[in-house]
């Protein structure tokens, strides 16, 4: 009896006394079949994942958009940019997680699976391409690899052309091969390689309405942010600087925004022009350049345009109360002149919402425009319109952010130079570039036209690249 | 496997069945006698005063093994001058005396009772000085002659204090009322034991806690019931809605990964204390849930509660935040006792943290509680015992819209039976229904009660008020209490708790000096937690019409937990060395499953998710499986001089590939003074060192070692990204704990104090390193790398200065220091484990600084008060109190007493978190200069955040109550009545202007993360209560 009684003790712990980790661990994913698979689908969502902090932090930092509330980066609309900053901490680690990503799928997932063709590995270089991208535009310098030594953002974008070209080489889909030839094309602007960076725009607009996005699944937790930030979330959180008022929201949803989540454009036909426009402006070409934004602009032209209703828009997120809500005419700076059209009243009924590109530039205001200055004015004031909510603004303005606190916590390459932010000297502190001032007839004046400061230091290292 | 063989490891003392032969004693001393009749029946309670039996001389008595006590005790009787009285497990023994007491002219008579005035069996009720003594009987009647008055009579019952009272002439109905000892060291405890042995012999403090001292204090959960009750233990109520965590921490916090909450058993079953994380939708608001709250407190008869150290090495590989056990009743006194008790009362909010006046008038009101219990017990002849109790309890809250609304049900038997003469049952069997509201706190975002009245945000809230509320007219006023009133109206969360818990335990004698216990149990809580938004709250709430954004979102949380433990504790005596040897084996698995489905465009009404436009779920899953097995070697000399010593070891397959077993050693001893023959008790009575050493562990979280690769759907497919990085030396950390201490008695044990020091030192602690960002993981991993140390003084005492046969008044006191450092990060960078972001304010971990300090910007202002300079990441003070305490005084009048406790601290400074938003939007300018508004506005609101930090020092009074015990002087219905009045939480004394403890538990690392608290943000205080109680025993 005593015995039988030990054996049942033994038999009741023995039953309890395994666990098995229900997660997947790293061995039991690459041993099973099929890993690329979904390796390729994890990095499209880490594409989703990276451009929702790259697009949510650039607006706030640079003048298209102001936080108006309490989530989100407090500080990066002075702009203040501490490499403490948890945001600065988000923004490396998800840049740089694509790249991590796309660098195990190479070297470990494809390596153990049967089943991975030329198309996924093209499709993972692409992604460590567009990773370098974002990381030598963006940033200061980043670590090569895991803990590795630091990179200047120039090294970093000649690593991303490298990249690009792999994934070339190994595409079969010639909408994609377009779309990298872009991207390098981006990559060579940024280099300062006018060269380079027209014949890749030129063999880009071998598809002259080229457009790559990049989706988001809300219903996976990976919504687009930006669109909750400027249309899902109540109150709205950012608040356009009025003069691009007539741009936002970018991204809406009909219904609920769970099942409705609009894609970012990750490249489109209209860079290539920018891209050549600027270079001709560099060479002094005011004829071939107008000649290619004229092609812009009925690109430009060309793109959907959706009614949508913004009447829930109120611009009441609670930090400036004086957006308006009204169409009054808006000035650039404090000197220009008075534009209509651009602030919207949105209780007047549906409001136009250009879902790929938009501008109020038009091609009187190309024909009209005098010298080099001029047109690098209108350059960048397309591209400001043109890639509004894509993230891409800051590069523009020159701004670079730092590596990370806890990066070089961690990492011991990493010199105290890299933890400096990026600012260029002419950029306006104290909310400077966000600026603006309501006349008492309810017109609107900014504070700083950052175009027309990006013309005028033209010639500064950080901006232009061209010139 | 590995189970098996420690199994085996103890099987041979199944076999260890040595034949016992009678004992024929020729001529022996009865003192002797009465010894080897104890030590053949170590389960029963003998009661008697060895003295009076000193000089008797018995011849021709004979213990024989197969004969029963009782049997045994007859036989005593015929051959010996003693008689003896059963109750239970207890035997009283009495001295006849044979010459005649004719006479003798003076007679006292009467009846001993406890405190509850039940009628104590076997106390002694002698005359110090001579032989005259007697032993109560079953109904506490006692009889004394005396030749001579005035004379001064004795009554002596274990764990009650001794009372000296003088009799000056005849007392017919003199009734003698015990108090319980604060703490004696004849008590037998079993916590940190594996079985049971008397706390003189153990080198560490174990807190007793009875069950009178518990029902003293009615209160809804037991960590609230305990705040003022262990001397040595912190426990912070941090927020005032019902299921709210707690912080309890008693020496300092040791771990920066895990929180500092005890590992809690119940008839020695783990229970959930619900320290696996909310993995799924949240933690429930923004304010976490404890399982704490729905532990059950109706059937307890005692708690046993014992620091980490060296009491805790044989709880292993988390015991090192220390046990609490609880035990619960299993019989009752002979024949069948009902008690019913009910206790009613109302609610009030504690407003004295409000910045506005009117924030009361906004979200509060006054409450009803109301609680109802029935208790049956009893025991029979044949030693079958049990206890039946059921109640229900009501709490409508303090908060408007029944938002705090608490109800609760606890149902728990519990029996006791001898199987055979060598084998006892105890069984437990506990269910408890627990619900309650919960409304929005801390700030989700939107619209949440106390951040938008306290905080300033119903600036930005709706359609936009004026946030200085009383500053508004009546009219703007009445607007904005509707708006409010119509936001808590149309919020509908609530948590269902149902648990079931019950203990099975075997004990086995094979031989008469060795005891087999076998302990099983489990402990299941499901816990749902359902959060509706209707289309309505978000219209009206958001200041614009929605109508297809209502959602329903639920989690459900179950959490099984198995607990196997075989001890075997064998006593040996031999010349004046007594051994107590312990050796088991203890099992324990727990699975912690999560469920979250949730809805979306659902229409307003709907209460399941069935009517969704979308649906969504999620899961999420966690077993732990630990196994150890123990020895302990307990030495006692002479029966003053004691030695302890114990080894566990541990395997968990959370440790990492590379890490084995774990081994937790103690020793300690514990050195009785004042049982040496030489010590000659005066003024100072009792006296004892002791001093120990000992390890104990944390456990790292399960599957933390291993490398995984994460999954989520993505665009219909399955999308694979990195997981957790992994670590293949993962092993627990292990606090090492050296203690000395004294415990003294003075003045007949009218004074007790209890004064120790203690060095505890984390190794190995567990970091949650936060990863490079150039690693491409986002998730931190758990690293053995830190160092953190702890120590500090533990003194308590307990004075009695009046004692009279009418009045007694009592007072405990205790002091605590407490100094915290991580001494060492291991290199990794400073990380947070509560708080917001590095830029604003977080408690953090780093090296040199204690865990969990405040850091954020540091405003220095020039002459005109205008901001100079901000430093970032700056030391703004300690949230860990360098002091703290508690403190109670119990007075008596005849049946009437009065009693009240309280808890204090300094030392420790917080973060107002919502001054700092209450000046940024505009609603204060409390805390900043003149000079700074004037010249920067308010942008400058989060470069000066050491103006917002301030010192939490408090004095709580927790309790004051009074109760008065009555018993019918002749035969009635029923046996006695108790009507109380009590107040909870009625004084707070702070040196802040918020709640100095309600300063949000929830930790960076999720529920069960390491938290000291620090953040004063939009929390709930915990409300008062007044109740009166009527107890009636039949």
């Amino acid at each position: 009896m005593r015995k039988k009684s030990i054996y049942l003790v033994f038999i009741i712990i023995c039953a309890f006394s395994c666990v098995e980790n229900p997660n997947v661990t790293e061995d039991v994913y690459l041993e099973n079949p099929h890993s690329v698979s979904s390796w390729v689908v994890g990095l499209k969502r880490q594409l989703a994942v990276t451009t929702n902090t790259v697009n949510v932090n650039v607006a706030i930092t640079s003048d298209n958009y102001f936080n108006n509330y309490s989530q989100y980066s407090k500080v990066f609309d002075i702009p203040q940019i501490d490499y403490f900053d948890v945001d600065v901490n988000s923004l490396q680690a998800d840049v740089q997680a694509l790249r991590e990503m796309a660098v195990y799928g190479l070297d470990k997932v494809i390596t153990a699976d049967a089943s991975a063709t030329a198309e996924d590995e093209a499709f993972m270089h692409f992604c460590l391409g567009y990773a370098n991208i974002l990381g030598g535009e963006l940033f200061t310098g980043l670590p090569e690899a895991n803990l590795g030594k630091m990179l200047t953002s120039g090294e970093i974008l000649t690593l991303a052309v490298g990249n690009l070209d792999a994934a070339i080489s190994l595409e079969t889909d010639p909408k994609n091969i377009q779309v990298y030839h872009l991207l390098k094309a981006r990559a060579y602007r940024s280099l300062g390689d006018v060269t380079h960076a027209v014949r890749e725009a030129e063999i880009s607009l071998s598809d002259p309405s080229l457009l790559y996005q990049i989706e988001f699944d809300g219903q996976n937790g990976v919504r687009n942010e930006m669109q909750n930030a400027v249309f899902d979330a109540l109150p709205n959180r950012l608040a356009p600087l009025p003069r691009l008022d007539f741009l936002d929201p970018k991204y809406y949803a009909v219904g609920p925004p769970t099942t409705d989540q609009k894609p970012v454009a990750l490249a489109k036909a209209e860079e290539a022009y920018l891209i050549l426009a600027e270079a001709y402006l560099s060479e002094q070409n005011t004829g071939k350049a107008r000649e290619v934004l004229q092609k812009l602009l009925i690109l430009v032209g060309e793109r959907p345009v959706v009614r949508v209703d913004d009447s829930g828009e109120t611009r009441n997120g609670g930090n400036r109360t004086d957006y308006p809500l009204t169409a009054v005419p808006v000035r650039f700076d404090s000197t220009g002149p008075f534009r209509e059209g651009l602030i919207l009243d949105r209780q007047a009924g549906n409001i136009a919402v250009h879902t790929v590109s938009g501008t109020s530039v038009t091609l009187s205001d190309i024909a009209h425009a005098g010298g080099v200055d001029e047109l690098l004015y209108q350059v960048y004031l397309l591209r400001q319109e043109i890639f509004i909510g894509e993230g891409r603004r800051l590069t523009d303005l020159g701004i670079k952010y730092p590596v990370s606190q806890t990066e070089q916590d961690n990492n011991p390459n990493v010199p105290d130079a890299y933890i400096i932010a990026q600012l260029p000297a002419f950029i306006p502190g104290n909310g400077g570039m966000d600026n603006f001032s309501t006349e008492p007839d309810g017109s609107i004046a900014i504070e700083t036209d950052m175009n027309r400061i990006i013309v005028q230091n033209k010639t500064a290292s950080e901006v232009v690249p061209f010139f | 496997m590995k189970i098996c063989c420690i199994l085996i490891f103890s099987t041979p003392l199944f076999a260890v069945n040595s034949h016992l032969t009678d004992t024929l004693y020729g001529t022996r001393k009865l003192g002797v006698i009465l010894e080897v009749i104890k030590a053949n029946y170590r389960d029963i309670n003998f009661v008697y005063d060895p003295e009076k039996f000193r000089d008797v001389t018995v011849t021709g008595f004979r213990f024989e093994k197969d004969l029963n006590v009782r049997q045994n005790l007859d036989n005593l009787e015929e051959v010996a001058p003693v008689s003896y009285l059963i109750e239970g497990s207890t035997i009283a023994l009495r001295r006849i005396h044979t010459v005649s007491e004719d006479f003798q002219q003076g007679l006292i008579k009467g009846k001993v009772l406890d405190e509850n005035d039940v009628p104590v069996f076997g106390a002694s009720v002698f005359i110090p000085g001579t032989d005259k003594g007697s032993v109560t009987d079953i109904d506490g009647n006692y009889e004394l002659h005396t030749d001579v008055f005035p004379v001064e009579i004795q009554v002596s019952y274990l764990g009650y204090k001794i009372q000296k009272i003088r009799v000056s002439e005849d007392r017919e109905n003199m009734v003698i009322r015990l108090e319980p000892a604060f703490e004696s060291l004849n008590e037998v405890v079993v916590t940190g034991q594996g079985a049971d042995v008397r706390k003189k012999r153990l080198s560490t403090r174990v807190t007793t806690i009875n069950a009178e001292e518990l029902e003293k204090i009615p209160s809804q959960r037991i960590d609230q019931q305990l705040s003022a009750k262990l001397p040595n233990a912190q426990i912070n109520l941090t927020g005032g809605q019902a299921g709210a965590t707690s912080i309890i921490r008693a020496r300092g916090v040791n771990s920066a990964f895990v929180n500092s909450t005890p590992i809690i058993y119940l008839d020695g079953v783990r229970l959930d204390n619900l320290n696996t994380r909310s993995a799924l939708g949240g933690s429930s608001q923004g304010s976490s849930m404890s399982a704490l709250a729905d532990i059950p407190m109706d059937n307890i008869e005692k708690i046993e509660y014992i620091n980490g150290g060296a009491a805790t090495t044989l709880y292993g590989s988390d015991a090192a935040n220390g046990v609490i056990q609880i035990f619960t009743k299993k019989g009752g006194r002979p024949g069948t006792n009902l008690t019913l008790q009910a206790e009613s009362g109302f609610e009030t909010p504690t407003t004295d943290f409000l910045y506005f006046n009117r924030t009361k008038d906004l979200l509060f009101r006054t409450g009803a509680y109301q609680k109802y219990r029935l208790n049956v017990n009893g025991e029979s002849e044949s030693g079958f015992g049990y206890n039946f109790s059921g109640s229900f309890l009501n709490s409508s809250g303090v908060q408007i819209h029944d938002q705090n609304e608490n109800q609760k049900a606890d149902f728990s038997t519990g029996f006791r039976a001898r199987l055979a003469d060598n084998i006892d049952y105890e069984s437990s069997f506990i269910y408890v229904y627990n619900r309650y509201k919960r409304n929005r706190n801390g700030n989700q975002g939107g619209y949440t009660g106390l951040w938008f009245a306290e905080d300033g945000a119903s600036s930005i809230t709706g359609p936009g008020f004026n946030n200085r509320l009383d500053e508004l007219s009546g009219e703007e006023f009445a607007a904005i209490r509707e708006f409010v009133d119509n936001a808590e109206k149309l919020q509908d969360n609530h948590i269902v708790v149902n648990r079931f818990t019950t203990s099975q335990i075997f004990k086995y004698r094979p031989v008469d000096n060795l005891l087999l216990k076998f302990t099983g149990g489990i402990d299941f809580r499901m816990q749902d937690q359902n959060t509706v938004q209707t289309n309505a709250y978000l219209s009206a709430t958001r200041g614009q019409e929605i109508t297809d954004q209502g959602s329903i979102q639920n989690v459900q949380r179950n959490y099984l937990g198995v607990t196997l433990e075989l001890t075997a504790q064998h006593t040996y005596e031999i010349g004046d060395f007594s051994l107590i040897s312990t050796v088991g084996g203890q099992f324990f698995r727990t699975r912690d499953r999560q469920i979250l489905y949730s809805g979306s465009n659902i229409r307003d009404g709907a209460q399941t998710i069935s009517d969704a436009a979308i649906k969504d779920s999620d899961e999420y899953l966690n077993e732990v499986l630990n196994y150890g097995v123990y020895l302990q070697e307990n030495i006692g000399y002479a029966d003053k001089l004691f030695l302890d010593l114990g080894i566990r070891g541990d395997r968990n397959p959370a440790f990492g590939d590379n890490i084995g077993t774990q081994f937790y050693p103690k020793a300690g001893l514990s050195y009785m003074i004042s049982s040496e023959p030489w010590f000659k008790p005066g003024v100072l009575n009792s006296l004892r060192f002791r001093t120990s050493y000992g390890i104990a562990g944390n456990l790292p979280p399960a599957y933390a070692n291993e490398k995984t690769i994460s999954f989520d759907g993505f665009k219909g497919a399955q999308a694979a990204f990195f997981g957790q990085p992994g670590n293949d030396n993962l092993k627990p950390e292990k606090t090492t704990t050296i203690e000395a201490g004294i415990d003294i008695g003075f003045w007949n044990n009218r004074i007790n104090v209890s004064a120790g020091y203690y060095r505890a030192l984390t190794r190995d602690a567990l970091f949650y390193v936060p990863p490079a960002p150039s690693g491409g993981y986002r998730v931190s991993q758990l690293y053995n790398i830190g160092e953190i140390e702890n120590y500090g003084l533990e003194i308590s005492t307990v004075i009695v200065p009046v004692q009279t046969q009418d009045i007694t008044l009592s007072i405990n006191a205790s002091l605590n220091t407490l100094h915290n450092e991580v001494v060492d990060a291991g290199g990794a960078p400073a990380f947070n484990i509560n708080g917001f972001s590095s830029r604003t304010l977080q408690t953090v971990v780093q090296e040199g600084y204690p865990v969990g300090f405040i850091r954020g910007n540091y405003g220095v202002f020039d002459d005109n008060g205008v901001l100079e300079q901000t430093t970032p990441q700056s030391y703004l003070g300690s949230t860990i109190p360098e002091v703290f305490g508690n403190l109670g005084l119990n007075f008596s009048y005849k049946n009437l007493s009065l009693f009240s406790n309280a808890s204090y601290q300094t030392g420790a400074y917080a973060a107002n978190w919502d001054a700092q938003f209450r000046y940024y939007y505009g609603a204060s300018e409390q805390f900043v200069p003149e000079g700074e508004i004037e010249v920067n506005g308010r942008r400058n609101w989060l470069n000066i955040t050491n103006r917002f930090v301030e010192k939490t020092d408090f004095l709580k009074i927790r309790t004051i109550g009074m109760s008065y015990y009555l018993t019918p002087r002749e035969k009635a219905f029923y046996k006695s009545l108790t009507f109380g009045i009590t107040a909870l939480n009625p004084l707070n004394f702070a040196s802040s202007t918020f709640d100095p403890e309600a300063t949000i538990s929830g930790a960076a690392q999720g529920q069960g993360g390491a938290s000291t608290g620090g953040i004063s943000y939009a929390t709930y205080s915990a409300p008062r209560q007044f109740l009166a109680s009527v107890k009636i025993n039949f």
